[in-house]
């Protein structure tokens, strides 16, 4: 089967969604440069909900486009995850761009929606060039939104500095894809996943060249140690609500790339690679966890947070060759519980910090006398990503810590387990703040707008009924067959 | 004829030109074009492989016509963020840069 008479209908849902953020942008013109537009927002929200609703009618029996696009039930469920993802971090927004009205609030939403539109083309992609075009439409409304407080320092600085590293991080990643290119002449990742155990026998330096720097480059994209250094800084300078996005939606978009490549494309050469993932998660959790200990800034101990939660979920990566669709199970029950604790937090640290007018810790102070709802919704967001019983983020750890005892890495669970411990301190940091310290003199109680409610109720709800019936999700994976590989 | 190997190390040479550039450089604009140069060296490749690699054929020419495009995207974006730096900042030197750290 060509591109030529290929079933085309199957890109319903993200033709529709292009057509929607096209929609949005025409209306945003049309209503004048400046002022706040609410309604565009909620229209936005309208769209993604559509789109999910089409990814499942119009998705849920499979196929492909070629070799280029595959609509399996990994792609299915990743992309359900992050159009709710979006849509809660559109939620957010709407509150977090009322009290800031000198950015421009119809493109903020658009390119969101285009952002959106990228990550979806990603977890898609079965050949090199889609995925590339998919991560780079992503990036690129990446670095517009980190920058979109444009007469704000801090803003600019960070955006400049997202453009610089993942511009680099693009051409780490494309120079690896030319030697995949070159040495199979496909650029299809089920092609060269075919030829991949002989080639890499005849050309073992370049093929680990490649190998190599695409990891550089998607570990970047991932955040991992050691190409972390961006994410704090990023997450310190972007508006608030683009911070929610970049830790979690780009995040799971990125490792479900990095799913596809290793899959598809290296499976047959696992013993090469599983053994640098092992070392990558490993470090990710000892120095994400333990540099977080050190911050005072809210997003910023957010961003290494983020990081040591990314080292997490590299564990089943590199299990993944040993307990095969097991490991696509933890991956993504970690990805739903991470997005629900994530989001949930970025809700109570957006109104917070917006309040306060600072990101300091010090702003969380006296929270449970303020807003006592909030105080405890957001306890729960923290003992789940420390991961303590009774939340989504201890089941998940305990399903990763399982899988790779099973895959015979019991010195990475070890660690996994050693670092959640640690990072119960620097969660604590809030959880004192918030019950333990006085708040200050002219701080009064705290107005929870609906928007942010329903995100955090929504959260609270999720990470906690997959705590205590983590079944209800887990069962309808195991009747998933992931991809026609396994 | 040209082998093969001559194309493949001048694009290792202008892809380490590239990153080296990245990492040194002061003058922001400069560091901007080392990174189009790194995204160059790897159409080099992309088109040697193309034209006399062991499996020649038309994809790679695509692939790289798709990385000029994406290229030039993210060229206008990171020159409109340097601009409303510039604004905000009155310098495009890396050094001064230095709000977000730690």
């Amino acid at each position: 089967m060509t591109a030529f008479d290929a079933n085309w209908s199957l890109l319903t849902p993200e033709m529709v969604l292009a057509a929607l953020a096209l929609l949005v942008f025409t209306i945003d013109f049309m209503t004048g440069i400046h002022g706040k537009k609410p309604f565009i927002g909620k229209l936005s929200v309208l769209s993604l909900l559509v789109t999910a609703v089409l990814v499942l009618f119009m998705n849920n029996s499979g196929g492909q486009i070629a070799d280029l696009y595959l609509i399996d039930s990994f792609a299915m469920v990743f992309k359900l995850i992050i159009l709710v993802g979006v849509a809660m971090v559109i939620m957010i927004s709407l509150h977090y761009l009322d009290r800031n009205e000198e950015i421009y609030q119809g493109e903020y939403y658009s390119i969101l929606l285009f952002a959106t539109l990228g990550a979806m083309i990603m977890v898609s992609s079965a050949d090199l060039i889609t995925l590339f075009i998919g991560l780079e439409i992503l990036s690129i409304s990446s670095y517009a939104l980190v920058g979109f407080k444009k007469h704000h320092r801090h803003s600019t600085e960070a955006a400049l500095k997202y453009v610089i590293l993942g511009g680099a991080a693009s051409a780490f990643i494309l120079y690896g894809m030319s030697f995949l290119y070159g040495l199979t002449g496909s650029t299809s990742l089920l092609e060269i996943g075919q030829v991949m155990p002989t080639l890499f026998a005849d050309y073992t330096v370049i093929m680990t060249i490649s190998l190599i720097f695409m990891l550089v480059g998607f570990g970047f994209k991932i955040s991992i140690v050691p190409f972390h250094m961006w994410a704090p800084d990023v997450y310190e300078g972007a508006p608030t609500p683009v911070t929610a996005f970049l830790s979690v939606v780009s995040k799971i978009a990125g490792f479900a790339i990095v799913l596809r490549v290793f899959t598809f494309g290296f499976l047959g050469v696992h013993e090469e690679w599983v053994m640098i993932i092992a070392v990558l998660a490993a470090v990710t959790m000892v120095l994400g966890n333990i540099i977080a200990l050190t911050q005072k800034n809210t997003k910023r101990l957010m961003a290494y947070s983020g990081i040591a939660q990314a080292g997490y979920l590299l564990v089943p990566v590199a299990a993944l060759p040993f307990i095969g669709t097991f490991s696509i199970n933890m991956i993504l029950f970690y990805s739903i519980a991470y997005l629900m604790m994530t989001l949930g937090a970025f809700a109570v640290i957006s109104l917070v910090t917006e309040d306060a007018g600072t990101n300091d810790l010090s702003s969380f102070a006296g929270l449970f006398q303020r807003a006592p709802y909030l105080a405890i919704s957001m306890t729960v967001f923290l003992v789940s990503l420390a991961g303590l019983p009774l939340t989504a983020g201890f089941i998940g750890k305990a399903h990763i810590f399982f899988g790779a005892a099973a895959a015979d890495m019991l010195w990475l669970a070890i660690i996994m387990i050693v670092m959640s411990v640690v990072s119960f301190f620097y969660y604590f940091g809030f959880i004192k703040q918030m019950f333990m310290t006085a708040p200050k003199a002219n701080d009064e109680e705290l107005k929870v707008p609906t928007s942010l409610n329903a995100v955090i109720t929504v959260a609270l709800a999720v990470t906690l009924i997959l705590g205590i019936l983590p079944n209800i999700v887990l069962d309808v994976f195991n009747t998933f067959n992931w991809f026609a590989l396994f | 004829m040209v082998p093969i190997t001559l194309f493949l190390a001048l694009a290792a040479i202008l892809f380490c030109i590239g990153l080296y550039g990245v990492l040194t450089r002061r003058h922001l604009v400069i560091v901007l074009a080392s990174i189009e140069i790194m995204l160059n060296s790897v159409n080099i490749n992309l088109v040697a492989f193309s034209a006399i690699g062991p499996f020649a054929n038309i994809s790679g020419q695509v692939f790289s016509l798709f990385i000029i495009t994406v290229a030039a995207a993210e060229a206008a974006v990171g020159l409109a963020i340097l601009i409303a730096l510039y604004r905000n900042r009155n310098s495009i030197d890396v050094i001064k840069h230095d709000l977000l750290r730690w």
